[in-house]
């Protein structure tokens, strides 16, 4: 396994990560990494300083230094952990299949959009649309979420420490102590991130989006 | 071979192969952890009638369940997988589910993995929710969470089954039932001591021995008359005039060694009461060697050849 580290330098355009997946770098050496297209005429190495450690015993992928140019980090991952040291563009961790993705900025709009497995955690704030058209998984936020959270959303738990604006097509279902949350947070305590401070077990219990399927869950952190 | 007076026979019990599992079962505080274990392990005692052989293997900190809340380990024996897994289901159902504040795990891991709550989900009626959430070593596992009157019922999907064995046993013989009862009883404390093993019959000693066939052509098993103390002189009796009362301890283990171990454990706790106290033999139950798998030699395991 090996531990890459893309770090951010300064861009004057939006940059697709897409590409930059744990399990596609994985065995790959700085300069393979470097040279891979990230569009028409974009490699890695225009927008990335690239570093490799192949003595690492997970499959990871550091991002340093990124802003909200740096779009789709995470789209479709199934395996692995990525770190997102900054904050993160667009369609963050959408379409993620598996594994763990931690933001520690802010990401930007329709972060876990699609998302079907693993864990999205973002300790900033999210844009507009987040986890839209989830359909299961784990999104965690830390910050403030914007406009249409959980749009269309099937099923899947958006944990969110605060209270989002009322929507017409969530449902509330009052407050609880959920024992499954503290399954929840023991995995959190291995992870390198703010989330592994969380140990409340009383949330307020949202269920929608019922404009659609209506079994996914937006669960509020009560102090 | 004498311990503290006691003469141990040299003889064996004879065990059978069986499938075994465990499962972990937490709850808000211990008294209702054992509200659920102990419905789920009643009515276990024996595969003739129960079906499975059940009991509670011991008590988990905080520290060592799943959902950091006080909890029990649970192991159930049967004589294949097709019964352990329709008795682990209908147990977990009437037992578990039904239990407030009650919650289920996984406690062994297997290549054979088996329902534990993967069809009781849906009692949910459409609003189970599944939740796949990574372990301590990072492998991911499937939670049901069941909406139910108290909150939410917490289950695993699956739990392990492996392969064990059921029917260690010893008997106890002494001057009067109270003495051996009373044998019996230091006996299954230093048994409960150890991992890996249940002794499934009430308060873990069984007064009931039973052999092979009857008078009656529809009994398969009736009363071991040549341990009946009341029988001495009518059948041809295992012992002696001194004997007024003999009770049998089985032991279900994950190994031979375990069963090995606990019966160690077991019979010099008995002895330890000793020949003045009244415990006169040791021995135990087999069926001349011809029906189980496994022999457990009183006298070598307590010379301490058998070790885990």
């Amino acid at each position: 396994m090996s531990q890459i580290t893309l770090t951010a330098k300064a861009v004057a355009r939006s940059v697709d990560c897409r590409a930059l997946l744990p399990e596609a770098l994985q065995g790959k050496t700085v300069a393979e990494i470097a040279n891979i297209k990230l569009a028409a005429n974009l490699s890695v190495a225009d927008v990335f300083e690239v570093s490799v450690d192949s003595a690492s015993e997970a499959a990871v992928v550091n991002f340093k230094n990124t802003t909200a140019a740096h779009e789709y980090i995470g789209f479709g991952m199934t395996s692995g952990q990525i770190n997102v040291a900054g904050d993160a563009g667009d369609f963050l961790g959408a379409q993620l299949q598996n594994g763990v993705l931690i933001c520690t900025g802010n990401a930007g709009a329709r972060a876990g959009d699609r998302m079907r497995r693993g864990m999205l955690l973002i300790e900033g704030n999210a844009g507009d649309y987040c986890g839209s058209d989830m359909m299961a998984g784990t999104l965690g936020v830390l910050g403030t979420t914007g406009a249409y959270l959980g749009y269309g959303m099937k099923r899947g738990t958006l944990l969110l420490a605060h209270t989002p604006a009322a929507q017409a097509t969530w449902v509330d279902c009052g407050f609880h102590k959920l024992p499954f949350l503290n399954i929840l947070y023991k995995s959190f305590k291995r992870l390198d991130s703010r989330f592994a401070q969380i140990s409340s077990q009383r949330v307020q219990r949202w269920m929608g989006d019922m404009g659609g399927l209506g079994k996914a869950e937006i669960l509020v952190i009560q102090s | 071979m004498v311990i503290n007076g006691v003469e141990i026979d040299d003889t064996f019990a004879e065990a059978f192969n069986m499938r075994g599992t465990r499962i972990l079962i937490t709850a808000q505080n211990l008294r209702w952890a054992y509200n659920a274990a102990n419905a789920m392990t009643g009515f276990a005692t024996s595969v003739i009638g129960c079906g499975v052989e059940a009991g509670i293997e011991r008590e988990l900190s905080e520290e060592e369940t799943p959902d950091g809340r006080p909890g029990l380990s649970v192991l159930m024996f049967a004589m294949g997988s097709k019964v352990l897994m329709q008795q682990l289901e209908t147990r977990m159902g009437q037992c578990i589910l039904t239990c407030p504040t009650a919650a289920a795990f996984a406690g062994i891991e297997s290549e054979d993995m088996i329902s534990l709550g993967k069809h009781l989900r849906f009692f949910g009626d459409g609003y189970q929710v599944s939740k796949q959430i990574p372990d301590a070593n990072g492998k991911l596992k499937r939670y049901w969470r069941i909406p139910v009157m108290d909150g939410e019922f917490l289950t695993e999907e699956t739990t392990g089954m492996v392969r064990a064995i059921g029917g260690g046993n010893f008997l106890v013989l002494g001057a009067s039932q109270a003495q051996v009862l009373t044998a019996c009883e230091a006996a299954i404390d230093a048994m409960r001591k150890l991992p890996n093993v249940i002794m499934p019959f009430p308060g873990g000693v069984v007064r009931s021995g039973s052999k092979v066939g009857s008078k009656y052509p529809k009994m398969f098993a009736s009363t071991n008359d040549a341990f009946c103390p009341t029988l001495k002189g009518v059948v041809k009796s295992e012992l002696d005039p001194r004997v007024e009362s003999v009770m049998e301890i089985v032991v279900n283990g994950l190994t031979f060694e375990d069963i090995a171990v606990s019966m160690k454990a077991g019979i010099e706790a008995a002895c330890g009461l000793g020949k003045d106290n009244g415990i006169l033999r040791i021995s135990a139950g087999n069926y001349g060697g011809k029906l189980g798998q496994h022999h457990f030699k009183l006298r070598p395991i307590l010379s301490g050849e058998v070790s885990a």
